[in-house]
């Protein structure tokens, strides 16, 4: 648990450098309309190829054509924006969080490949995840029932890392498209839940959110954030 | 016959049974015949890897053998390598060896055989190769995968400027594969329906993460990252060096990085022969080696640079007590600074026990390099430092090297540091310039401000001594602050002896002295002309007298407000060129040249000016047009100043624009720049500054352009000036006729002077009765004092003026608005005034105007008669009604005129009973006047229409006016 607290301070600093409304030592922010607000601006950021994609396919010779083209999204990696859009608000954030671990991973792994925007990324990354927690802590635990914490259960799974360096490439590559394209996706949902706070009356009442929020705030002083990836029921 | 048959089936015989003996010798294997013979491939080295063994040996047996290796590609005949390997073979053992293909391993079938032979010295001859073995099939392409395509070698590592050989393998027999390196297509050799190989030459460095070669179909696509590394460098500039005899630093310059994305990068090691160590290097340019505590004094070090494809190594040999780079020494301090002197101190780090060391001092001013002293030193030292200028910024630094190897200079250490001040050692170079006015000298002193290096500090003042030669006890100080460069002094006109001073906190310089004379002189000296050049001016001068102690240039540009500049000469000197960044072309300077005589009084000796640079003028005069004529016009520019030019001024052309072919007299035809023909006059006088135009015609014009011209051209020929030529005779007529005019007005002015005054005297419009001849009659008959009714005896009645205007259009001559516009907004009222000693029943009596307040009439009151006034009931009462009012000014009224002429404003004759009223002039005679108030007349009262032109506010007043339009009609 010591070990824990630089961390969320480190990530308290970041967000704060990157001018978003810190969610940080477990306070998070009551509004859900400025979380939301928050998390598209994210999504917005990260959607962009220039952050990622376009510097990978240049140290790695990909943007040439021939090669360029062939770097296209692995179907099943991320799910499609229509899977998004189906799911539940919990069960979206879950996906959105569970897949977000899984780029933190992969960014890892390239991280030989991309060593001056990987870090970057991942900073951006750990703030959405920060946001979508406190989001999470917005919604009511008894209206929804148990969720998948994977949408687009119905595609196929993501392909073996390849034997051999070419393959890896275009396989990060693809990735790295595919990721773009899902931020892109849960940009469009987010946005729809700017634009129907309706729905987000009826499911979770924006007093209630505020009430569970204000609930939650003295458990949560003086204690860590759960653990990445694990949202509250 | 028959014994040659015999003997030769004997001997076919024989050597049947020879050739089975042999046949049975050599079909029998050989005891030492490579077994067990194993081939395996490495794909990541493209290598073959053989083993086998050779059994029969017995123990402890070595037999030295030599094996020959066959590899065939594709098919065992075609064989593509043949080797022979040696090596002492001993019981048991396994043999290896290696072959590394050019060509991928997974691109074709190999096919591998081996076969051996005795060649051991123990082993008698005649040596025999064994049987081959059978061939080994390697092919690689059985453990590949279910992919439809593949490329090799896989991640494969070579040098840039290697040839590399690759080949896809297809699943399926396909002619549509295409391959390229990074986006250019290579074509390479079809070696069977599935596999094409491409041969790279010469490969490049493109990235860090290799170079993408790839190959595709329609539906599938695979490549291989080649991977191209800069060839390794042997390390350039090895050397080592230690700072405490304790550790070595080794350098070098790497050269180029080998480094790629995903494989190892080339490292360092060193090596020393003597002590057998060996150390890695943690960096790619130094190591740190560590010194033995043995005292080893020599060391032999090798540094080997190593990547995955290449090694390269240097080595030097050297005695660490000659390789001491000591370290740059430490406290360094400056002590007893004065004005010229300075102490510095310092510190060294000991080298071990080798601490005797030479260390160099170096004195910087200005960016140079002043002193540089070599000292030797154990631990500490200092140094002096002398021949320092005064307030001088100076840098001192010190380095160190072995004294006794030198080997390197440590690092320099250094110090900043300003000597003080002291007093300036030069006096200040003073000139003067004299002016006689009014029996008086105007002496203005200038003075250069001294150099830094003689005024050894701020200069703070300046003290100029007037010394009075012709009374010696006269002594006058003044002291000017600086940073004044000169002073203005009046003398009167005795010999003045000056000394200047500069003065800074510390002292005083020498003084510079100049000595005013009495005698201003030769003024009478010409002034001569000096053309300049790219390099200034040259002038040059005839002593006049042999004692001097120099000469003196001064020179000065025509604009007054350029300071005046000089140069001090030697005595010897009888020429000069005057050089100054601050000559212009164009402006004229002027050049006087003194000697200076051994009293130190200087004497005019030569005036020069001239230009450093002559220009065309660039401006005209400006001509003024004078005397002009139905035949000539002078023309005048005689505020056109020479001097001020920008060039020596020789004469003037006055173009003419020719109204003929030919031009004027003395004019000559030239063609202008812009190709138009002009008539030109010369004037070669500069100061002649006017010029008359003759000969020209009556009743035309001209265009004239007067520009100067000087040896480097002539003014712009920019705007003629037209000139309009009279006709010949109206100047004649203008002569006659004004004073025929003057003469005519004044006539008329006598005689409407006349007139009046005849008028007045003979028929005046209103008699005087004071004036009146009858008076004078009676005088002279009855000779008593005339009599005339007093005005105070009548009561007085009213005034009328009338004013006979034409039509509505009169209008006020002040105001300039017609009465048809004047809008009163009170009734006008006419007061009859009561004389001073009236002491009738009322004092006044006033009449409304009914022309503008009908309203206030039909009323039948007058409501501005004052109310204290008690008018009488009767005069009210007749007044007061409109009918009555009426009959009393039909029973007064007097027309004295008649009327006026239509339009004109004038005078009328005013009754004291006249009234305005209300209806055309036309119908007073009807009804005859009434009996009258008062007969007789007051004091008139003249009213000018103009100037009585009532506003607004004066119908308030008591004398108010009533104006009538006759022509108007009544209403």
């Amino acid at each position: 648990m010591r070990a824990q607290l630089p961390r969320r301070v480190l990530l308290s600093l970041v967000l704060r450098l990157l001018f978003l409304k810190p969610v940080v030592t477990g306070s998070c922010s009551g509004d859900d309309q400025e979380l939301l607000k928050q998390l598209q601006r994210q999504t917005d950021f990260m959607q962009d190829t220039s952050r990622l994609l376009d510097p990978y396919m240049h140290a790695q010779g990909l943007d040439v054509p021939g090669l360029k083209e062939h770097c296209q999204e692995h179907p099943g990696v991320f799910p499609r924006e229509n899977a998004l859009h189906g799911l539940s608000r919990r069960g979206f954030l879950q996906t959105l969080n569970a897949k977000l671990g899984h780029v933190l991973h992969r960014l890892t792994i390239l991280q030989q490949d991309l060593p001056k925007v990987q870090l970057t990324v991942k900073r951006y990354i750990y703030g959405i995840r920060n946001n979508i927690y406190c989001l999470a802590q917005l919604l009511p635990g008894s209206s929804e029932t148990a969720e998948p914490t994977q949408a687009g259960t119905e595609d196929s799974p993501p392909p073996p890392p390849a034997s051999d360096t070419f393959q890896r490439k275009l396989q990060g590559c693809q990735f790295l498209r595919g990721y773009h394209r899902f931020m892109h996706s849960v940009g469009q949902v987010f946005h729809k839940w700017r634009e129907s706070p309706s729905r987000s009356r009826r499911h979770s009442p924006h007093r209630a959110l505020r009430k569970g929020a204000y609930r939650m705030q003295p458990s949560m002083r003086g204690k860590r954030l759960m653990p990445r990836g694990q949202l509250p029921q | 016959m028959a014994l040659f048959a015999v003997v030769q089936a004997a001997f076919l015989l024989t050597l049947l049974s020879f050739r089975t003996y042999q046949s049975e010798v050599l079909s029998e294997p050989l005891p030492w015949t490579p077994e067990s013979l194993e081939v395996s491939i490495n794909s990541a080295q493209q290598c073959l890897y053989l083993q086998w063994r050779v059994h029969n040996l017995t123990h402890h047996q070595e037999l030295k053998m030599v094996f020959q290796i066959e590899i065939s590609r594709i098919e065992t005949s075609n064989v593509i390598w043949v080797e022979n390997y040696s090596i002492p073979v001993t019981w048991n053992q396994v043999l290896h060896w290696s072959w590394e293909s050019k060509l991928p391993l997974e691109c074709v079938t190999h096919f591998v055989r081996i076969r051996s032979l005795v060649a051991d010295a123990s082993i008698p001859e005649p040596r025999f190769w064994s049987n081959w073995s059978s061939w080994e099939e390697v092919d690689a392409q059985k453990s590949l995968g279910q992919d439809p395509l593949f490329v090799f070698p896989k991640d494969k590592l070579v040098e840039e400027g290697s040839n590399v050989t690759i080949c896809y393998v297809s699943r399926s027999p396909e002619s549509n594969i295409s391959c390229a390196m990074e986006d250019v297509p290579i074509h390479g050799k079809r070696l069977s329906p599935n596999v094409s190989v491409f041969i790279l030459n010469d490969v490049r460095f493109i990235r860090e993460t290799g170079t993408n070669i790839y190959c595709l179909n329609p539906s599938n696509m695979s490549g291989i990252i080649l991977y191209v590394s800069k060839v390794l460098e042997e390390p350039k500039d090895f050397s080592c060096e230690t700072q405490d005899l304790k550790s070595l630093n080794c350098t070098w310059d790497p050269g180029h990085d080998t480094t790629l994305r995903h494989q190892s990068s080339q490292r360092y090691t060193l090596f020393e022969s003597f002590s057998g160590k060996t150390k890695l290097c943690e960096h790619k340019k130094w190591c740190h080696w560590q010194v033995a505590p043995d005292s080893q004094e020599t060391y032999n070090l090798t540094l080997t640079a190593e990547n995955q494809l290449r090694r390269r190594s240097v080595s030097i040999l050297f005695n660490l007590t000659h390789r001491v780079h000591p370290m740059k020494p430490f406290n360094v301090f400056l002590k007893s600074i004065s004005a010229t002197n300075a102490t510095m101190t310092w510190k060294v780090h000991p080298v071990g026990n080798y601490s005797t060391l030479l260390c160099q001092v170096a004195l910087h001013g200005e960016g140079k390099v002043i002193q540089q002293h070599n000292v030797s030193v154990k631990v500490k030292s200092q140094y002096f430092l002398s021949e320092l200028e005064p307030v001088t910024e100076y840098v001192t630094r010190v380095r160190c090297a072995a004294a006794n190897h030198f080997w390197k200079w440590s690092e320099w250490i250094g110090q900043t540091f300003t000597t003080l001040e002291a007093a300036p050692s030069e006096a200040p170079d003073v000139w003067r310039n004299v002016k006689s006015v009014l029996g008086s000298h105007i002496v203005t002193l200038f003075w250069r401000p001294l150099s830094k290096s003689h005024a050894h500090g701020k200069i703070l003042f300046y003290n100029v001594v007037i010394e009075n030669l012709d009374k010696p006890s006269s002594v006058k100080l003044l002291s000017i602050p600086a940073p004044a460069n000169g002073t203005e002094l009046t003398l009167d006109q005795c010999s003045y002896q000056i000394h200047v001073t500069a003065n800074n906190s510390v002292g005083t310089s020498p003084a510079s002295i100049i000595v005013i004379s009495r005698d201003p002189g030769n003024k009478n000296v010409e002034e001569g002309r000096i053309q300049g050049t790219e390099d200034g001016f040259s002038l040059s001068w005839k002593p006049q007298s042999g004692d001097v102690i120099g000469y003196v240039v001064d020179w000065y540009p025509q604009d007054p407000r350029c300071q005046l500049q000089w140069k001090n000469l030697d005595p010897n000197t009888t020429s000069t060129v005057i050089r100054s960044d601050a000559f212009r072309p164009g402006i004229r300077y002027n050049f006087r040249i003194y000697e200076i005589s051994t009293e130190r009084i200087a004497y005019l000796l030569e005036k020069k000016t001239g230009y450093a640079q002559e220009l065309a003028p660039s401006e005209n005069p400006q001509v003024a047009v004078s005397n002009l004529t139905s035949h000539s016009f002078s023309l005048s520019w005689k505020d056109y100043s020479t001097d001020s030019q920008s060039s020596f001024i020789q004469g003037y052309h006055v173009y003419l624009k020719p109204k003929e072919e030919q031009c004027h007299p003395g004019f000559e035809k030239v063609v202008l720049s812009d190709d138009s023909v002009c008539c030109q006059y010369k004037i070669d006088n500069p100061e002649q500054k006017t010029f008359v135009v003759e000969n020209l015609q009556p009743e035309s014009f001209y265009e004239f352009l007067v520009t100067p011209y000087t040896s480097v051209g002539e003014g712009p020929h920019d705007a003629f000036t037209k000139v309009t030529i009279p006709d010949e005779y109206s100047h004649v007529l203008i002569r006659i006729i004004l004073p025929m005019i003057f003469c005519l007005l004044l006539l008329m002015v006598l005689c409407y002077l006349t007139s009046q005054w005849m008028k007045e005297k003979c028929y005046p419009d209103i008699p005087d009765p004071y004036k009146s001849s009858v008076l004078s009659l009676i005088k002279y008959k009855e000779n008593h004092h005339p009599t005339i009714m007093n005005v105070n005896d009548c009561v007085p009645d009213a005034i009328e003026v009338v004013n006979k205007l034409e039509g509505s259009k009169i209008q006020f001559l002040g105001a300039r608005k017609s009465l048809t516009e004047m809008e009163f907004t009170k009734p006008a009222y006419l007061y009859l005034l009561p004389t001073e000693n009236y002491s009738g029943p009322g004092p006044c009596i006033c009449f409304e105007n009914f022309t503008y307040n009908q309203a206030a009439s039909d009323s039948g009151s007058c409501g501005h008669v004052p109310v204290l006034l008690k008018t009488p009931p009767s005069q009210l009462a007749l007044l007061t009604s409109p009918e009555n009012l009426l009959k009393t000014l039909e029973q007064n009224y007097v027309n004295s005129s008649g009327g006026s002429p239509a339009g004109e404003t004038s005078l009328n004759y005013v009754s004291q009973l006249a009234s305005h009223m209300s209806g055309d002039k036309d119908s007073l005679p009807t009804n005859p006047p009434g009996p009258a108030l008062c007969s007789e007349y007051r004091t008139q009262m003249a009213v000018s229409l103009g100037l009585a032109s009532p506003s607004p506010s004066e119908n308030s007043s008591l004398s108010s006016v009533t104006l009538l339009d006759q022509g108007e009609p009544r209403r």
